[in-house]
């Protein structure tokens, strides 16, 4: 499901989609021989991401990325309407996912948006995923509160020198550059103090070191910063217009783009059809989980959300249909979504029975312990990117324009 | 071990959502008549108003009902050639949206859903006969669905209709505004076939006996055919009695939608201005984190409303699915957003003199009228598990 609007597209929308999907069809990767991470989140070893990086390349090459970029900047020219289309395609197939996504989804937009001639000219190496991005914002004492994070970046004769220490750095280890939120100001207000930059990761006084999930999986890093040198063209925007920069990421991040709300309702209902499958092969009681009628509620229950966020992202391109409350259906999306997500992996677990207790490796953990995993990589995304507590804050502080509770 | 992501299945047919153009049909028309709309039910339902009819006799003001004849509500989405204005169901979505935020005391939802079952089962000679008169506001027309034996299946209907006389026998419970309808829209059965029957009240063998409402702003009545002159409904392209139910389920989803905008509202508003402690209570996340739960239950239900409302233009066989979704997403918040509702205006919110029980009580009547949340999610696990 999830497209709503499928069916109305013009003769030359559908030729594309039909090439897409024969494109993908013909290419998708075979499964590699070896356990692929389930996100983005837990790339670990270098085999898992270079079978990645080559599958993104493969698409960039086809000419199927880029459609939200300017073809000057190595994108195919901005087009909604194919971007939208490889999306979907891409989804429906189960083909790996894009490995690049901090760069082209969150950094991409934002250096759009804010970048000089020079620094635009980054986009075509990440599209093509010849350069990998990460985002260095949280830090030890700055998760939710993100505005008083600490690593500093001194301004010199030539550029910048920065020190500090960043954490949760998904792809950091394989990553050429960063976005870096860094304080060039520590003496004005929180906000105030912040700027933004691209920071090249091989660079001398810059370790990573990895950490471990709870899940037993690497893929994301700690990062420290000892007198990291960068140039003076490192600065992404004005010097103290971090926090305006950070929020575009952000806005991004949370899926307030246009059409990564209607993107991710898609994948949504790839998830529900796979919960369907697991419950009609589940027994429990003597009975196949599918009958039972308390666990059918449930589905039931994810279903209609997971069709009511796909119509909502819809809806949030019409304007006359957002009247009482503009920003909020986008807003809303990163909460209700990772929420969701997590409960239908909960479920899953459920209905796993005395299974669930197989972990990965054991031959005989259904669908390779992908569910216990799956729940355990959900809260990845109902804490990355703002806690699910502090988006319920700003939609209520900035939506419903209740006092703020600090 | 099967593999979960094969799709041999036929699932993702089953799973998509119904084909609708990208802006819901929306046009600059919808947002004129949205206007028109918003302001006569200002002036025609303010709260002060609702209250008012609240402890009225008959529940609801006839001068408003002639005048809401008048605009054409009643005609809306009927067909031109029966007296209608012929919109689109988003057109009444929207309209329906709006009178739920006013809470408008009025016969509109039954006469709607009586009017949609003419248009559904009746034949043109029927339709053209009966049609004008309701749409006009001349006759008031309700449905007579539910029974003492409560069931949303139409199968499980025992009203029965002798098939000789057409007589027409049975109890129908919580008929909308009963007492002073003309005209009663039954299911019925005659045999196993379940069909759509005109009875028209006045009889002497219809009896009309009040009941008191939990929900004020609408008022019922239990109503006893005892062997009644009936009319079968007797088009013979027919639509199937669960089509017509689900266009009922979407416009009390988009009404519902509105009855939540109004508690959300009134909760918002109250938490943005009391103060305990010395800082305003919408500070406070314990009370922050609800309201904005039932906002974003509130934007989910309302797509799905506005999505089904879309879905019957697009006859592609997804509308009752949609309607459904959309009963059951807005059954659920509406419960919600009342039970936070009065919480959060604390012991002011346990008071007569708060607004929010109106749009609790409504909630309470709404849930349970034309399948709760669980009935349809019932349903929806059907369509999901039970195909061949």
């Amino acid at each position: 499901m999830g497209d709503v609007n499928e069916s109305e597209e013009s003769e030359e929308l559908t030729k594309f989609r039909t090439e897409t999907r024969d494109w993908v069809a013909k290419n998708k990767p075979k499964p590699p021989g070896f356990k692929l991470p389930q996100s983005f989140l837990e790339v670990e070893s270098d085999r898992q991401f270079e079978f990645l990086r080559d599958w993104q390349m493969l698409v960039y090459d086809a000419g199927l990325l880029g459609y939200d970029v300017p073809k000057e900047y190595g994108g195919q020219g901005v087009d909604p309407d194919r971007h939208r289309i490889v999306m979907q395609e891409l989804h429906r197939a189960r083909a790996p996912f894009l490995v690049n996504v901090i760069g082209l989804h969150w950094a991409g937009p934002t250096i759009l948006a804010y970048g000089t001639e020079e620094q635009k000219k980054l986009l075509g190496p990440m599209l093509r995923c010849e350069e990998v991005w990460c985002q260095g914002f949280s830090e030890p004492e700055a998760g939710s509160d993100l505005a008083s994070l600490r690593t500093k970046a001194v301004k010199t004769d030539d550029g910048w020198q920065v020190s500090g220490h960043k954490v949760w750095t998904t792809l950091a280890h394989v990553a050429k550059w960063m976005i870096l939120l860094a304080r060039t100001n520590p003496d004005v207000h929180k906000y105030q103090g912040l700027s933004y930059f691209l920071f090249p990761m091989q660079t001398e006084g810059v370790e990573v070191q990895p950490l471990v999930k709870m899940t037993g999986e690497g893929g994301f890093n700690q990062v420290l910063f000892d007198n990291a040198k960068m140039p003076k063209t490192a600065l992404l925007g004005e010097e103290g217009q971090g926090w305006q920069v950070a929020m575009t990421t952000l806005l991004f991040e949370r899926g307030a783009g246009e059409g990564s709300g209607r993107e991710r309702a898609a994948a949504l209902v790839g998830q529900l059809k796979r919960l369907v499958r697991l419950a009609k092969k589940s027994r429990r009681d003597g009975k196949s989980v599918a009958e039972d009628p308390l666990f059918r509620d449930r589905v039931a229950g994810l279903w209609a959300e997971a069709q009511a966020m796909g119509v909502t992202a819809a809806r949030a391109g019409v304007d006359g249909l957002n009247v009482d409350r503009p920003m909020g259906v986008r807003l809303m999306n990163k909460l209700v979504s990772s929420e969701w997500n997590q409960r239908l992996n909960e479920l899953a677990c459920e209905m796993l029975g005395p299974d669930v207790g197989l972990w990965l490796d054991d031959p005989n953990a259904p669908d390779a312990a992908e569910w216990p995993r799956g729940y355990m990589n959900s809260f990845g995304m109902t804490i990355g990117g703002g806690t699910s507590e502090i988006q319920r804050n700003i939609i209520g502080e900035r939506v419903l324009m209740l006092p703020k509770s600090k | 071990m099967k593999n979960i992501d094969e799709d041999a299945d036929g699932l993702t047919a089953i799973l998509e959502a119904p084909t609708i153009p990208s802006d819901f049909g929306f046009t600059e028309e919808h947002d004129l008549a949205r206007t028109q709309a918003r302001r006569f039910l200002q002036e025609h339902s303010s709260i002060e108003r609702v209250r008012k009819l609240a402890l009225d006799d008959v529940g609801f003001d006839p001068a408003t009902w002639k005048q809401i004849a008048e605009l054409g509500w009643i005609g809306l989405v009927s067909p031109e050639q029966y007296g209608g204005a012929g919109f689109d169901q988003l057109h009444l979505a929207l309209l329906f949206e709006e009178m739920g935020r006013r809470l408008l005391p009025s016969p509109y939802f039954g006469t709607m859903l009586a009017l949609a079952g003419i248009e559904s089962a009746g034949s043109d000679a029927q339709k053209r006969e009966w049609c004008p008169s309701i749409i006009s506001g001349e006759k008031l027309a309700t449905v007579a669905l539910s029974e003492p034996d409560p069931s949303w299946e139409p199968n499980d209907v025992q009203t029965r209709v002798s098939p000789d006389s057409a007589k027409l026998t049975g109890t129908k419970t919580h008929v909308l505004f009963g007492r002073q309808a003309d005209l009663f829209v039954v299911p019925a059965r005659a045999g196993d076939q379940v069909g759509l029957y005109l009875v028209k009240a006045g009889q002497d063998a219809v009896r009309v006996e009040p009941e008191v409402s939990v929900d004020p702003t609408r008022r019922t009545a239990r109503v006893i055919f005892e062997g009644a002159d009936s009319i079968r409904l007797a088009g013979e392209d027919r639509a199937e009695l669960g089509t017509w139910l689900a266009k009922g389920q979407a416009m009390l989803a988009a009404e519902m939608v509105g009855a939540i905008e109004a508690t959300l509202g009134l909760t918002r508003d109250y938490a943005a201005d009391r103060e305990q402690f010395g800082r305003k209570i919408g500070s406070f996340q314990a009370v922050k984190h609800p309201i904005v739960d039932i906002m974003c239950g509130l934007e989910l239900a309302r797509s799905q409303a506005l999505a089904a409302a879309a879905a019957f233009e697009a006859k592609d066989g997804k509308a009752p699915t949609a309607a459904r979704m959309a009963k059951t997403l807005a059954s659920d918040t509406f419960a919600y957003a009342t039970r936070k509702g009065v919480q959060l205006h604390g012991g002011f919110g346990f008071t007569w003199d708060c607004d929010v029980h109106f749009y609790f009580k409504r909630a309470l009547w709404s849930r349970g009228t034309l399948g709760d949340a669980l009935h349809h999610r019932r349903h929806l696990a059907a369509e999901i598990f039970d195909h061949a």
